[in-house]
């Protein structure tokens, strides 16, 4: 046990680290001034000083990211579900979707400020842009890779297509959703940031107490505001992959856990039998 | 005599010009053992899957227990070589599959799947995932999760196929185990003449282009079946008959 | 596309440059012998304010000086101090508050001449607007205000809310670094922007928008009248190549009184140097135009700097908390280039 802590914890703390001393070692054997690049400790500081001023706008960008997540994700799962189900609208979507992708978030911006003003939806709303395409992509593919057999057996079986859907087609699919979802997460802090400093807001944001840190030659301040953005980002990705590893026990284990609805139940054995017909294999 | 379970009149399929299914004419009794041998592209799986309903003949019709059922789900027990256990779902809950598809899983449903998998030897792996069994194992529970439909007919395609030879030979026993048990009347594709021989008490030999019943043998060889059924002589005879018409070019 | 310049902490390069991109428009011939000076804008992509170089360019004062200038522009506008503090360049142009929070981060950079002497930072309201100076208070409150976010906006506007009587929480401060201020007031996003007036009446102007923009300035409402811009070197530079410093400067003021006198040509040399600047004739000539008046003091001097607007200067940004503390005024600059 300690050993696979040390093993999944340890070993990524400790690239920090390296990573840490190779930036230090950057800073001080080039002899990089302070208002270029920081030592990493003063980037740190930068932050923990000025944590009453951060706190509050790193919620502002947890909240964005999060929400921005939350309706791409349901967008992405919603686009991919119609596309793979209706072939008209794969072939007429898809294209639509894709070029969505093409066109920068920089110029997307501006238009959606005079839309939407400059509170927090134009940020959420570009989010979602970012995150939903990569979870369409995945679930488009996922739903159009279910084993045709299966989907045979339970038509088969006589079961309505919306039960072989929530039963065989959305499981089947969990891996490549996932997929979508967490190169999703990764992009979702980034979406986040450059809505707050491509369309403005009201008071201050990250992306905007960074603007400032550089434009005031505060470089301790504007890669200490990187890590906080990473921290974040990380974060969230982490928390995505709790979500798979929670809601797919059956990629790690060969037991499920007792679940508690079935504590109720009789043990077999007093039920019905299934010999319903009489006995008359034998000739 | 037992009366007719299944029976198919003039039942035809084509895909574009190739005619998969000749005009074919079937009656299956109740409580029978059915088995159909033939090469590959002979239509056995285009039989099943109009038996099934999941293709719809272009002529003729399928009648289960008198009823007409062409083209109609729903109705019969479906076994293929691939075991189609669902990974996130556990041994009893795959058991209980079928009901989950089609309405809400009673606790009568998984006590019953409880009580097959402990009569079969699996109660000790109810709360295992799939990865965690073997490929035997697999497919009993696959044979479970179609006994519990309760269909009186169940179609098993080649469900051994993939198995090694030790464990293909328990699975065949065990599966005349159940159908004793049971009584259902099962129809079992394969292409290995002395499985046919071993589990029917019929056998029908398929032959390709078109696909068609070219021969129906009944099998009078005794139950219980043992290893020793292999070396009797009307075995020995039945199998040649048959290897004559698979590979001796008739017709 | 008009868009200021001043605030405008631009995240992305403009279309007309491309980073860093360095622009040489001296002749071949006699090149070698000049001495190289690679000189930084304050923007990624050129406007009117460059005018006076491009002359200088054009009309042959930086041979005539014996300097081969080369133009380079930023990918953002706070990169131009760290060019020159690292020697990326070697003379540039930023603004009063750039070398304040330069010098107080321990930039070695210097102040070498002022490229304007007055402020025209203001505050400005659609067609039709009835405020003004004397009513700042009663319109201003729970308004919209426009900020690029920069830090002379920063600055300037504690005054204006001084004069009103309104604290920052009884305005909204509306802060878009890569928005557009006039886009923003003409669509009613915001109820006033905030710019200088030599970028944001051209801007009205080509918009066609009926009716005059309304303007208040921000010295009519305390704030300090102090110079926006001016050229910068690296304080190492500034005493290793003293003689290139003043040759340029000088060529510079030649060419910059010839394009005050002569504002259609000079403004027609701009145009015609970078034609796909996205900006038209029209709003090259208008803004150069409305730069000029800014150029000169009370006595007609062009580029002499003072004591106190440095210290006027540091002291508003030690207000903000933007400095630490106000030094002393010769840190910031020097005249003694001054040709």
């Amino acid at each position: 046990m300690s050993r696979k802590l040390l093993r999944n914890v340890g070993v990524p703390l400790l690239s920090l680290l390296v990573l840490g001393g190779l930036w230090q070692a950057i800073v001080v054997g080039f002899h990089i001034a302070p208002y270029i690049a920081p030592r990493p400790m003063q980037a740190i500081d930068a932050v923990t000083s000025n944590w009453s001023t951060l706190w509050p706008l790193a919620l502002g960008t947890i909240r964005e990211t999060v929400y921005g997540f939350l309706v791409g994700a349901a967008l992405g799962v919603f686009f991919g579900v119609i596309m793979a189900k209706v072939p008209v609208l794969q072939r007429s979507v898809y294209p639509v979707l894709v070029l969505s992708q093409a066109v920068p978030i920089i110029a997307l911006a501006p238009p959606l400020v005079l839309i939407l003003g400059f509170g927090v939806t134009p940020k959420i709303v570009i989010v979602a842009w970012i995150v939903f395409f990569p979870v369409t992509v995945n679930v488009v593919d996922g739903l159009s890779h279910v084993d045709q057999d299966l989907v045979n057996l339970a038509r088969v079986y006589g079961a309505p297509r919306w039960r072989t859907f929530l039963q065989i087609e959305v499981p089947a699919t969990t891996t490549p959703l996932f997929s979508g979802l967490k190169i999703g997460a990764t992009y979702a802090v980034t979406g986040a940031i450059i809505g707050e400093g491509a369309s403005g807001s009201y008071g201050s944001s990250l992306a905007l107490y960074q603007v400032h840190a550089n434009s005031n030659l505060d470089a301790a301040a504007v890669y200490g505001t990187t890590m906080l953005m990473t921290a974040i980002g990380i974060t969230w990705f982490l928390l995505v992959v709790a979500t798979e590893v929670a809601v797919t026990p059956w990629q790690r284990r060969s037991v499920a856990r007792q679940p508690l609805r079935r504590r109720g139940v009789a043990s077999a054995g007093e039920g019905t039998s299934i010999g319903s017909t009489p006995l008359k294999g034998e000739s | 005599m037992a009366a007719t379970l299944l029976a198919l009149r003039d039942v035809t399929k084509r895909f574009g010009e190739a005619t998969a299914l000749a005009p074919t004419n079937l009656e299956i009794a109740e409580g029978s053992f059915v088995a159909i041998v033939g090469p590959s592209g002979c239509g056995k799986s285009t039989l099943f899957n109009v038996i099934a309903g999941l293709l719809r003949p272009d002529a003729g019709e399928v009648r289960l227990e008198g009823e007409l059922v062409t083209g109609a789900t729903g109705h019969v027990g479906y076994m293929l070589q691939k075991d189609l256990l669902v990974p996130w779902r556990t041994v009893e809950d795959n058991i209980t599959m079928a009901a989950r598809l089609t309405r809400r899983v009673t606790n009568a449903d998984r006590l019953e799947a409880r009580r097959v998998a402990t009569e079969y030897g699996l109660g000790e792996f109810l709360r295992h995932y799939p990865s965690a069994l073997s490929g035997g194992m697999r497919q009993r529970v696959a044979l479970m999760r179609t006994l519990v439909t309760h269909q009186p007919l169940l179609l098993l395609d080649e469900p051994f196929g993939a198995l090694d030879a030790q464990t293909r030979l328990e699975m065949q026993q065990w599966l005349l185990r159940v159908w004793r048990d049971t009584g259902r009347t099962v129809l079992f594709i394969t292409h290995d003449v002395d499985e046919s021989l071993f589990l029917a008490d019929r056998v029908l030999v398929m032959s390709p282009r078109p696909g068609r019943v070219v021969a129906d043998f009944a099998n009078p060889l005794s139950r219980p079946r043992t290893m020793e059924t292999l070396t009797d002589p009307i075995f020995i005879e039945l199998k040649s008959q048959v290897m004559r018409l698979l590979h001796g070019g008739q017709r | 596309m008009n868009r200021r310049r001043l605030g405008a902490l631009a995240l992305v390069a403009t279309l007309a440059v491309s980073p860093l991109a360095v622009v040489s428009a001296s002749s071949a011939a006699s090149a070698a012998t000049r001495t190289n000076v690679t000189f930084a804008y304050d923007f990624p992509g050129p406007d009117f304010e460059l005018t006076p170089l491009v002359v200088a360019q054009d009309r042959g004062y930086f041979a005539a000086a014996g300097l081969n200038v080369k133009i380079a522009f930023p990918p953002n506008t706070s990169t131009t101090t760290r060019m020159l503090a690292t020697g990326s360049a070697d003379i540039g142009f930023i603004t009063t508050t750039d070398m304040g929070v330069a010098i107080n981060a321990g930039a070695p950079v210097l102040s070498v001449a002022n490229y304007s002497m007055r402020n025209n930072w203001a505050l400005f309201a659609k067609p039709g607007s009835s405020v003004t100076a004397k009513n700042l208070k009663t319109q201003l409150k729970g308004k919209r205000i426009f900020s690029y976010g920069d830090t002379w906006t920063e600055a300037m506007l504690p005054f204006v809310l001084r004069a009103a009587g309104l604290s920052a929480s009884q305005v909204k401060i509306v802060t878009d670094p890569t928005g557009n201020d006039l886009t923003s007031l003409l669509q009613g996003r915001v109820d006033y922007s905030t710019s200088t007036t030599n970028y944001e009446i051209p801007g009205f102007v080509g918009s066609k928008t009926k009716g005059n923009l309304v303007t208040v300035l921000g010295t009519a409402v305390g704030a300090p009248d102090v110079p926006i811009w001016v050229y910068a070197t690296a304080k190492s530079y500034a005493s290793a190549h003293g003689a290139t410093v003043k040759a340029f400067l000088s060529a510079v003021k030649k060419a910059t009184i010839w394009a005050a006198k002569n504002p259609t040509a000079a403004a027609a040399d701009f145009s015609k140097a970078y034609p796909k600047s996205g900006y038209t004739n029209a709003y090259n000539q208008l803004g150069w135009k409305l730069t000029i008046p800014y150029l000169t003091n009370s006595k007609g001097q062009y580029f002499t700097q003072t004591d106190a607007q440095w210290t006027t200067l540091a002291k508003a940004l030690k207000s903000i908390k933007l400095i630490s503390s106000v030094p002393s005024p010769s840190t910031y600059y020097t005249n003694k280039f001054l040709p």
